[in-house]
């Protein structure tokens, strides 16, 4: 059994008075706070190492000990997601540099194509579309429902036999939308189309097996799964991750560099290393190695139901006040730990709304993001102007929130109807 | 050249020189009459952290109104 007041008793950060208020925290879908456990395991790092680690760099003590705890945090990543090897999991600094590396180096020639949706976070589109510029290739996009919901058949129509590759967001972080990931991935590999899934909002809140999905690549985000900042995750398999071409070059990727005849002939090392160039985040490692095992140990079963739960008291009380436009699917269970709205009328900027619930709430700070959330293109689709300084505000939930939370904030987004109204 | 958090403080600074005082949404309005000062991403984050800098510091009064914050220029601050 989980004792959440126990779990939420490991985020000091909720702990605290900040200006005398104490903290709501609906804002883990850009970050999520860090449990003591982790910045421990990184802290142990700082204090007790401090040496470089990875692929044949310091070979004394506290080099071999890093290098060792690194390996360790990648089983343990390669664990989470059940990859089938610890050398389908790259480090990166985020899941954005993820999906750059994958659109950046995957063979893709002028007459095949890429598919992807205008529900996408810029992150997830931007690194296709500026390689199709750069080869000529076309860019498809799936247009989402204006529920934010993204329907297999028109994955279908844009899919074919020239379709390279097929990216996609697992769940949304603007419209909380849960996409289906297995369906598109078997309409894409009938037509030997390669998947690239986002997973940043996904796979800190439910179990996923990229085994049992067969997602060929997959990035995900440790800093949204308790973990630290500057660190992230690409997933791939093993075969396919081999006929990637080089990404950055440098230290740490090569097996040799040969100096022959005048030339110079480097031989680069294979998965995971070969995507690696540089010094590494060590500390990091170590503790996104520590955020997937504090996660693996509630079990993400236990995350998922209490979010739902959370997320559907959330979702039926913003919807119940009659005085927010919602984004995305009204029905819960398809929807991830967030919800983004915007006030029927037009009279307050998002910006205002947040800034309200940071300072104008006696005795609590209801901490919340508002904008476009780095998701234009579907805004601009279903009539919010981005350009106009139009957006929305998002309101989205993790392991350490609680019922009592999501009840005050419902009384105080009603109070803020009224004051608005 | 300043650096972007400065010019998002000109910017603002500029804007309430225009029109004093002027609600979120009104300034976010007016930051095309200043692209060069007014940096950042369309939603408006920067110049809201701008304006909150600057009512910190006692320059700028931020107000509560049915239409959201109005903001109110008290005095000029001296930036290079």
């Amino acid at each position: 059994m989980v004792v959440w007041e126990r779990i939420r008793r490991d985020f000091p950060v909720l702990g605290q008075l900040y200006d005398g208020k104490s903290l709501i925290y609906f804002d883990s879908a850009c970050m999520a706070l860090k449990p003591v456990q982790v910045w421990e395991a990184m802290e142990y790092y700082y204090k007790y190492l401090g040496a470089c680690g990875g692929a044949g760099r310091s070979t004394h003590s506290l080099g071999s000990e890093t290098s060792m705890l690194t390996e360790d945090a990648r089983n343990k990543m390669a664990s989470f997601i059940n990859a089938e090897s610890p050398n389908e999991i790259i480090w990166t600094r985020n899941a954005t540099e993820g999906l750059n590396l994958v659109a950046a180096t995957i063979p893709l020639s002028k007459d095949e194509n890429v598919v992807t949706t205008t529900l996408e976070h810029h992150s997830g589109m931007l690194p296709f579309y500026k390689r199709c510029k750069e080869t000529g290739s076309e860019l498809r996009l799936v247009e989402a429902k204006e529920d934010g919901t993204l329907d297999p058949a028109d994955f279908e129509e844009k899919i074919d036999d020239k379709t390279k590759i097929v990216s996609f967001v697992h769940a949304s972080n603007l419209t909380g939308t849960v996409a289906p990931l297995e369906e598109v991935i078997k309409i894409a590999h009938e037509h030997d189309a390669l998947v690239v899934s986002d997973e940043a909002q996904f796979a800190p809140h439910q179990k996923l097996d990229v085994r049992d999905i067969d997602v060929d690549f997959c990035v995900l985000s440790v800093h949204k799964a308790c973990g630290p900042t500057g660190i992230g995750v690409l997933y791939g398999k093993y075969d396919l991750l081999k006929k990637l071409d080089m990404y950055m070059v440098g230290g740490d990727v090569i097996e040799d560099v040969v100096y022959e005849g005048g030339e110079v002939i480097p031989k680069y090392l294979p998965p995971p290393h070969k995507f690696e160039a540089g010094l590494q985040n060590y500390g990091g490692m170590l503790g996104a190695g520590a955020a997937v095992d504090y996660l693996q140990e509630i079990g993400m079963k236990n995350v998922h139901n209490r979010e739902q739960t959370f997320s559907r008291k959330l979702l039926e009380g913003i919807l119940e006040l009659e005085k927010f436009e919602v984004l995305g699917p009204l029905d819960y269970k398809q929807r991830a730990a967030l919800v983004s709205f915007r006030p029927e009328s037009d009279a307050v900027n998002h910006l205002d709304i947040t800034e309200y619930f940071n300072e104008m709430i006696p005795n609590y700070k209801i901490l919340m993001r508002s904008g476009n959330m780095c998701v234009h293109p579907f805004q601009y689709q279903i009539g919010i102007n981005p350009g106009k300084g139009e957006g929305v505000v998002r309101a989205s939930l993790y392991i350490y929130n609680t019922m009592n939370e999501i009840d005050i904030f419902l009384t105080e987004l009603e109070n803020f109807a009224k004051v608005i109204d | 050249m300043s650096n972007f958090k400065d010019r998002n403080i000109k910017c603002v600074i500029e804007i309430l020189k225009k029109q004093n005082p002027a609600t979120t949404k009104e300034i976010l309005a007016m930051r095309d009459l200043f692209p060069d000062l007014c940096a950042g991403c369309t939603s408006g984050g920067d110049v809201m952290l701008a304006g909150k800098e600057l009512a910190e510091q006692g320059y700028v009064e931020k107000k509560w109104t049915s239409v959201g914050f109005a903001w109110k220029l008290l005095k000029e601050p001296e930036i290079e």
